[in-house]
């Protein structure tokens, strides 16, 4: 008897109306071990399209209508799940094989308590055929959700989803897909749309259950960190083939393919430390004040809304601006690229720095009456750029830059999407030739995948220019894996600086250890 | 209870509102109540004595103030048109019938929509959908009292199965009362169930798309489980409130088509006595007529609460969430 779940030769595309089909996937082919001694977590690895998702969806019998298998099979043990019916299928789903997805927040039913969905798992697949009464389905659920690490069972069973927290829903559907013992879980970017301190907490009950029940987990993520954390092998995907196969650490250590290199860079851990010692940017106990509305009038009164700051930022360095909203980060921010002239104090900077602002709204910040070549060509005309010609190639190229093709120039903003406008932005302010980017949230508007894909430009951007960035969010955990040194606001004032990694090791201020306190319990 | 009571509130308020509205544009209309009722015979002396008489002489808010006091005695004053008749007693009389074409409508079209909405849905891109999605779009566009001029053409007077005009009181013989309501009911439902089914086919395919249909369809549910157990109960959400609409649209509906089918409804009670500018029965119709949309309406936002449980706890004050 085949003890795994073995793919072989597996081609998948898409045919739209009147459209030529669109390979997705083409002749994929791999193996995991099921079972006692065999079971292993794999993952798979690729950005968004490069078929991954899609595999697993085959397998799981959950292709959509327009998604055609051209060939190939998918064999669980000894049944080829591609050629089940759909009541054939129907029984292995949930119960031999199981499946959590990417979004914990929209994938249970909103209207259905936590109990009533867990049980309807056990419900579906009663096994040997003998049904199960209430009361014993009940138990098991009730055993099942404790088993994930959900405090207070009882109460979670009685619960709706609404009710729960996003790390919450997704410990439910993991008790949910681990309830009838599956042999295989597929876990597609299940840690995605968590925030870190709750992904490594997924991951570690991932572990344990991979530990103590023995099963398998086909693990899908386009994060190398979160790859490397939980799988022993990895299966790199590239436009719908498999460009590279190994041992964790061989891949990343030493990758073969090209594709997968570029990945390995792109992985934020490995940012490139500053330039120099250099400081691009020197606060002297600036303080910064907002003219009240009343006050404009009478002329005479203003708040101080960030006192006394003293801050420096280095050539070719990422600082992180944290603090809670209205603790001053923007204000400051505004002060430095000269939005608000209302400040004492002192900041100097080199001549050439020109700091620019990539804004958290990239709706807002484009003007939607012109085109994304008229609106990148500003900056250049301002620099004093009289040749057209001159200013068209250099937009053109700066497009190509930010990863958005030469079709951009002529749109307008409204055709873009968030993503594609915050890569505008940011290309905007790289043709002023800016040597320091203050970036306000700049992804927390945006998807998460989004957010990622700005974040790989950011860096991008950052290591080939030697940019000096001053990254501001309230988003800790994001400072913390692509920021050199962190800067802590709190109630107008700086309250602490330092090294990132050693803030989250031993934060000294006690705002500080608020803030990472209450990231801990936003579980 | 705090929801219940913010809507209870905006009910009486928006009542108020409404019938201190058509009783100021009926005392702003150029028309004289008084004249209407003397005829063009009467002397000035005459009329201005029935005005005094009729009170039309009075500020509009103290006679709101006089109607409203009434109203909620049940006393709407007496008609115009018709000596020393009650307009509470011409309004009892005809309730039973309109209230009979409505339900009667209503539930023609819940049992004729709901499965074939859910049927379109379940196959969708068939035959069978493409069929009654070519159906509905020609049915939604009919107006009522054109169907029920069709209606009565075919049943009435090709298949003489109802005899037009010969309409048998409830209270006489509630069997052949309802038999030839069928009908009317028909006319008003047939357009309402094209955009209920229409409603509701779109309500469910946009709900398939959606995450937790996906991971029930994981868990392995069947296709008709998936429908049943999970989509319909969310689908239905937005249906409610698209109902609560149509019963609005019923009651207007169900006015020209009492005309039609000559059914002594309200309708027709309104439509007379907007002619013969007989107030106090156009005001107590129309009140009437607010009272249902908005108690239908208000019925509707206390069945949310118990259907949806993100609204329960929204109006339960702050979140239950746990950190």
């Amino acid at each position: 008897m085949k003890r795994a779940f073995a793919v072989e030769h597996l081609s998948i595309a898409f045919q739209d109306k009147n459209e030529p089909l669109q390979t997705v996937v083409s002749d994929v082919s791999f193996s995991i071990g099921l079972g006692k001694g065999k079971s292993e977590i794999v993952g798979v690895v690729g950005e968004s399209g490069s078929g991954k998702s899609m595999t697993a969806l085959a397998a799981m019998g959950l292709l959509k209508d327009n998604a055609r298998v051209l060939q190939g099979a998918i064999w669980l043990e000894e049944q080829n799940l591609l050629s089940l019916n759909a009541k054939e299928l129907s029984r292995v789903q949930g119960s031999e094989m199981s499946m959590i997805f990417q979004e914990p927040m929209t994938s249970l039913n909103p209207l259905m308590r936590i109990g009533e969905q867990v049980g309807e798992s056990l419900f579906l697949h009663p096994g040997h055929g003998a049904k199960l009464s209430k009361k014993e389905i009940r138990r098991q659920v009730l055993k099942a959700l404790e088993e994930v690490g959900l405090e207070n069972a009882e109460r979670v069973y009685r619960q709706f989803p609404h009710e729960l927290s996003g790390g919450q829903r997704q410990r439910v559907m993991i008790a949910q897909a681990m309830i009838n013992q599956p042999k295989l879980l597929i876990a597609d970017e299940p840690t995605t749309a968590l925030d870190v301190m709750v992904q490594e907490q997924i991951l570690e009950l991932l572990r344990r259950l991979h530990r103590e029940k023995g099963v398998s987990i086909l693990f899908i993520s386009h994060d190398l960190a979160v790859i490397e954390k939980i799988c022993s092998r990895v299966l790199v995907m590239y436009q719908g083939q498999i460009v590279e196969e190994g041992a964790v650490s061989q891949v990343l250590h030493h990758p073969k393919h090209e594709y997968t290199r570029t990945l390995v860079e792109r992985f934020p851990r490995f940012i490139a430390p500053p330039r120099s010692k250099q400081n691009v940017l020197t606060l002297r106990d600036v303080s910064v004040f907002y003219r009240e509305r009343k006050a404009e009038r009478s002329g005479a009164q203003r708040r101080e809304i960030v006192h006394h700051a003293n801050l420096e930022i280095r050539e070719g360095e990422i600082l992180g601006l944290v603090g809670e909203s209205g603790s001053g980060k923007s204000t400051l921010a505004k002060a430095i690229v000269g939005l608000n002239p209302q400040y004492e104090g002192e900041i100097l900077m080199q001549p050439d720095l020109q700091p620019q602002m990539v804004f958290q709204d990239p709706f807002g910040s484009l003007n939607p009456a012109h085109t994304i070549g008229w609106i990148l060509s500003e900056p250049l005309r301002i620099i004093g750029i009289k040749s057209a010609k001159e200013r068209k190639e250099r937009v053109l190229q700066m497009l190509e830059n930010m990863g958005l093709s030469k079709d951009f120039y002529n749109r307008y903003a409204r055709e873009l999407s968030g993503g594609q406008r915050q890569r505008v932005s940011i290309g905007a302010a790289l043709l002023r030739d800016s040597k320091l980017l203050v970036a306000d949230e700049p992804v927390s508007a945006l998807d998460v995948t989004v957010q990622s894909q700005i974040l790989q430009l950011l860096l991008e951007v950052h290591r080939q220019n030697g940019l000096s960035i001053l990254f501001i969010s309230h988003d800790l955990n994001l400072v913390r894996h692509i920021c050199h040194r962190v800067a802590v606001m709190y109630q107008g004032e700086i309250v602490e600086i330092g090294d990132a990694q050693e803030i989250y090791r031993s934060p000294k201020h006690p705002y500080t250890r608020r803030l990472l306190q209450v990231e801990n319990m936003n579980l | 209870m705090q929801y219940i009571v913010k809507k209870i509130i905006t009910l009486i308020i928006t009542l108020l509102l409404i019938t201190l509205l058509t009783f100021t544009a009926f005392a702003v209309i150029p028309s004289d109540a008084a004249q209407a009722r003397l005829g063009t015979e009467a002397t000035p002396q005459q009329v201005e004595a029935l005005r005094e008489e009729m009170g039309l002489n009075d500020p509009v808010l103290q006679r709101y103030g006089n109607w409203l006091t009434g109203a909620l005695q049940g006393d709407f004053g007496q008609s115009y048109q018709y000596d020393g008749v009650q307009v509470s007693d011409m309004l009892a009389e005809r309730l039973p019938t309109t209230a009979l074409l409505a339900g009667l409508s209503f539930l023609l079209i819940l049992v004729i929509s709901l499965p074939l909405g859910i049927l379109c849905a379940r196959f969708r891109g068939s035959f069978l959908d493409g069929l009654i999605t070519q159906l509905t779009q020609i049915t939604m566009a009919i107006p009522s009292f054109f169907l029920g001029i069709l209606l009565t053409y075919i049943f009435g007077l090709v298949l003489r199965l109802f005899q037009p005009g010969a309409f048998v009181a409830p209270t006489e013989n509630l069997g052949q009362s309802l038999y030839y309501l069928l009908f009317p009911a028909l006319a008003v439902a047939i357009p309402k169930i094209a955009m209920v089914v229409k409603f509701l086919r779109g309500a469910i395919l946009g709900e398939i798309q959606l995450d937790y249909v996906r991971t029930a369809r994981s868990k392995g549910n069947r296709e008709g489980r998936v429908l049943y157990v999970h989509v319909l109960r969310n689908a239905f959400l937005p249906v409610l409130t698209f109902l609560a609409l149509i019963i609005a649209d019923i009651m207007a509906g169900s006015i020209v088509v009492e005309q039609v089918f000559s059914v002594p409804g309200i309708g027709r009670l309104l439509i007379t006595a907007i002619s013969g500018r007989d107030y106090p029965v156009v005001q107590a119709v129309v009140t009437y007529i607010t009272v249902i949309v908005l108690g239908v309406n208000f019925l509707v936002d206390m069945l949310y609460p118990l259907i949806d449980p993100r609204m329960r706890s929204a109006y339960a004050g702050p979140s239950r969430r746990q950190l």
